[in-house]
């Protein structure tokens, strides 16, 4: 889809931003460029749209050397969405969404039918297209550059660090929504971060860059995290990849044992005869209630007697990964985490060392691994 | 205070007399001349100082030529041109309208490259990226984000020319001018402050004029006090 052949960038001040890089991105997935500052991930994506040209070697597009095709036509068909969104201030939101047909010389009712369609799709309300840039948020600026570069449904999305000029909150908000809409679209995007988090939540495939422009490793998440190429590659993804790595662990193959759970109808001295220091009451239909402390139990009468310390959260078996289950085990009164179905039932419980388990075996496995990311509705 | 009101009376009855509104010395006439000169002196300017200050501005290239060209213009007196130009090409409207329009050039020159130069890089660059040729850059977005330093520029310069459209009559040519020249050359104060008050009322004019059009053609987008959502 997208080939580089090595392809060198070089600046006359002899600084070399790409170095010999021979990569080919597959086509209708997420492939994520990041490395430290410097690396070239940016330079190398701004070579595919020609908005900079290497010095030596070839980008080829579907088959085809983009130099034989003329810049500004290249770029009207490769959406392309950058950090502070560089919306154009004098434009309302509609018509900036309407940029690239408007330039490919659909009537202006066309274009902006089309526009609202895809203020939609950002998940933008209506009344938003009358406004100026400057009197949305960030956020929102950012949810109006990705439609701008949907404009034409480019097959080819390039994002430029996207997300990092907004608040973490409204970062992984917009992320949500990034992947929800590739679900939905199937687009070849290619994607610059410097967040390695970002590249393992989002990437299909990441490429991660080092310092003087030089590829270290091209690979899938999983297998980045397991088994980096060297040490630069194993320091950039940082110390708790094991705990990263249960991301791609769905929960449903937590293993779970039942753990202590009543019901709120059962007598107390019944639940001491269970024997553990918190037990876990449901209802009727085995939704979870809280944690009650064996300790403060009342004297008599049933559980629903009972003060309950609230559940934390539990982990959905499905949907939830086993770096949810984890965090519902940390953060549980009880130190256990509650597996609990579509219908919300309990299913059962797990403690954080049963499900570091989980990671450990799943260290060393590459070709189960693989098979697991394939299926994994991230 | 007193001194004041008479003069106001003084322009009051100049302006009311029906001998100002008739005939080749009338105002109606005179300022038909004047806002001729001025008009196609600023056509000129605009063309020469636009067209400058957009290349410039875009490319990038020039730019200390600009800055140069455009405080050397600013340091020349317009008078003093005038003269020359008269004194070299002979009698005519021409040397009038080669001075003002050396006079209206700089500031139309500055603010335009100005303007366009100060267009935010990432916007420029996202404007290249989803697809516009460099004249597309120039025209959907360079140019219409400037447009608030464009337009400042071209009123400064047409206050400057209507105001300075005057020293047409030195050479004995039309123009408001006259009622200036001819007043101070006879003694007659009325006629030079009756003739100096319509330049004013001119002036503002223009002012008026120009601040309407902002309005128009400004994108609110681009005003800096737009509230945020």
């Amino acid at each position: 889809m997208i080939r580089f052949n090595a392809v060198s960038k070089s600046y006359p001040n002899g600084t070399t931003a790409v170095d010999d890089l021979s990569l080919e991105l597959a086509e209708g997935g997420i492939t994520v460029l990041v490395g430290p500052s410097g690396c070239g991930k940016t330079t190398t994506l701004r070579m595919i749209n020609r908005m900079v040209e290497p010095t030596s070697g070839t980008v080829s597009l579907r088959g085809r050397d983009i130099r034989e095709v003329h810049a500004p036509e290249l770029r009207r068909g490769i959406g392309y969405v950058i950090q502070h969104a560089g919306l154009f201030p004098h434009r309302t939101i509609l018509d900036n969404i309407a940029t690239v047909p408007l330039l490919l010389g659909w009537s202006r009712k066309k274009a902006r039918a089309r526009a609202a369609e895809l203020l939609e799709l950002v998940g933008l309300p209506e009344e938003m297209a009358k406004r100026y840039p400057n009197q949305l948020s960030g956020g929102q600026q950012q949810r109006v550059g990705v439609a701008r570069a949907l404009g034409a449904d480019p097959p080819v999305l390039l994002m430029d660090e996207p997300f990092s000029a907004v608040d973490p909150i409204v970062r992984a908000e917009l992320q949500a929504e990034f992947i929800r809409l590739q679900k939905e679209l199937h687009k070849t995007i290619v994607f610059v971060t410097h967040d390695i988090d970002e590249a393992i939540k989002l990437g299909d495939n990441i490429a991660v860059f080092r310092t003087g422009g030089k590829l270290a490793q091209f690979d899938t998440p999983e297998q980045l995290l397991a088994h980096p190429a060297d040490d630069f590659v194993a320091g950039f993804v940082g110390q708790d990849r094991g705990i990263r790595r249960l991301s791609f662990v769905k929960a449903g193959e937590v293993p779970l044992r039942d753990g202590p759970v009543l019901t709120a109808t059962t007598p107390v001295a019944q639940a001491r005869a269970a024997a553990e220091a918190w037990l876990l009451v449901v209802d009727d239909g085995r939704r979870p209630l809280g944690w009650a402390p064996a300790a403060e139990l009342p004297a008599s009468g049933t559980l629903a007697d009972a003060s309950l310390v609230p559940l934390g959260h539990t982990f959905s078996l499905v949907g939830d990964s086993a770096r949810a289950a984890l965090d519902s085990a940390l953060l549980s009164p009880a130190r256990l985490a509650v597996g609990v179905d579509a219908d919300g039932a309990v299913v059962g419980v797990a403690d954080a060392q049963e499900l570091s388990a989980v990671a450990a075996a799943e260290v060393g496995e590459p070709a189960a691994n693989a098979e697991k990311a394939d299926g994994d509705d991230r | 205070m007193n001194d004041f009101l008479n003069q106001v009376r003084l322009v009051g009855d100049w302006l009311t007399s029906s001998q100002q509104w008739h005939g080749d010395d009338g105002i109606p006439h005179r300022l038909a001349e004047h806002l001729t000169y001025s008009g196609v002196s600023l056509l000129f300017a605009a063309l020469i100082g636009l067209a400058f200050g957009l290349l410039v501005g875009h490319t990038g290239r020039g730019a200390f030529a600009v800055a140069s060209v455009a405080n050397l213009a600013r340091a020349i007196p317009t008078f003093g041109l005038v003269v020359l130009v008269v004194t070299l090409a002979g009698l005519s409207t021409t040397p009038v309208l080669v001075a003002l329009v050396a006079l209206a050039i700089p500031p139309i020159l500055i603010n335009t490259f100005e303007g366009v130069r100060g267009v935010d890089p990432v916007t420029r660059d996202a404007a290249r990226g989803v697809g516009m040729t460099e004249w597309e850059v120039l025209i959907r977005v360079e140019v219409p984000m400037s447009l608030p330093l464009i337009l400042l520029g071209l009123r400064i310069a047409a206050i400057q020319v209507v105001a300075t459209a005057t020293v047409a009559a030195y050479p004995g040519l039309g123009g408001l001018g006259r009622f200036i020249v001819d007043g101070l050359s006879r003694n007659d104060y009325q006629l030079v402050i009756g003739g100096s008050a319509v330049v004013v009322l001119l002036a503002l004019v223009v002012q008026i004029v120009f601040t309407a059009l902002r309005r128009v053609v400004v994108s609110p987008g681009l005003r800096v006090s737009a509230s945020r959502s």
